[in-house]
């Protein structure tokens, strides 16, 4: 069994702090990657209601949680 | 005092916010002003720092090394592993589409720092580097504050992270203040 897999059959055994912990980890990650995605569409000029529809989110939500003040960088973009 | 800044100087500062967040520090030192001078090859200080084989890849680079303790949130790989996840697979295609050190930014969508490019706050030090350097530029009765005055900021402030990395590159700084003083004339 390779090391992943053991790792994986690990998290099998149901301990939770185990399992609570690779939660916390993956949604750091999606937090991260979404962030990530999202600063990319709108340099790429996509609306929030576009950005919106592909996560399948109201534009409402994105646009709170990613449109940030209007600073000094984005207008340098 | 910001109205006397040049534009080389100003998209320093700027510059400087934008590598603040790409290293996903909380505030803005004498090191990411440096980052942020080296961020434009037009800039007399990038040219003059090329000389001394400084650069921002290297400076940058330095940088992330020195402050590498200071992150709190970052990934964790060995959970993810837990799971079936390979971070170092997912950081690699993510690297390949947005640079290094892409994954690493943690985003702060609420305070809207990563887009909306909300102000970093300045170190007490990179506050002084700014001051120096308008006092660089009233010594050499020049009337408006160059990228070049804000590296004479940077050498004469001496204590930041900026000067220590200059340091670390075996630069010697005395000889650096003469060189920028000359180019700028």
């Amino acid at each position: 069994m390779s090391d992943t897999a053991q790792l994986a059959s690990d998290a099998g055994s149901r301990d939770p702090a185990v399992g609570l912990r690779a939660v916390r980890a993956l949604r750091m990650l999606v937090d991260r990657l979404e962030a990530l995605q999202v600063e990319n569409a709108r340099e790429r000029g996509w609306s929030w209601q576009e950005i919106a529809s592909c996560l399948e989110v109201t534009r409402q939500a994105v646009h709170k949680k990613y449109a940030g003040g209007r600073g000094l960088l984005r207008r340098e973009r | 005092m910001f109205e006397r800044f040049q534009s080389g100087a100003r998209q320093a500062v700027v510059g400087a916010q934008e590598n603040a967040r790409r290293l996903n520090h909380t505030h803005v030192g004498t090191e990411h002003l440096l980052l942020g001078l080296l961020g434009r090859p037009e800039n007399l200080s990038t040219r003059v720092l090329g000389r001394y084989g400084v650069d921002h890849g290297r400076v940058y680079r330095a940088v992330a090394e020195a402050t590498a303790g200071r992150r709190g949130d970052d990934l964790d790989a060995g959970a993810l592993e837990t799971i079936g996840i390979d971070l170092s697979a997912i950081r690699e295609k993510v690297e390949a589409a947005f640079g290094p050190g892409a994954l690493d930014r943690a985003p702060r969508p609420r305070e809207g720092r990563l887009f909306g490019g909300r102000h970093i706050p300045l170190t007490r030090r990179a506050k002084k580097v700014l001051e120096l350097s308008l006092r660089e530029a009233v010594h050499m009765r020049h009337g408006s504050i160059g990228d070049g005055h804000m590296l004479l900021g940077i050498l004469r402030e001496r204590e930041g992270l900026a000067a220590r990395v200059l340091t670390g590159a075996n630069v010697d700084l005395a000889l650096l203040r003469q060189d920028v003083v000359r180019e700028l004339g």
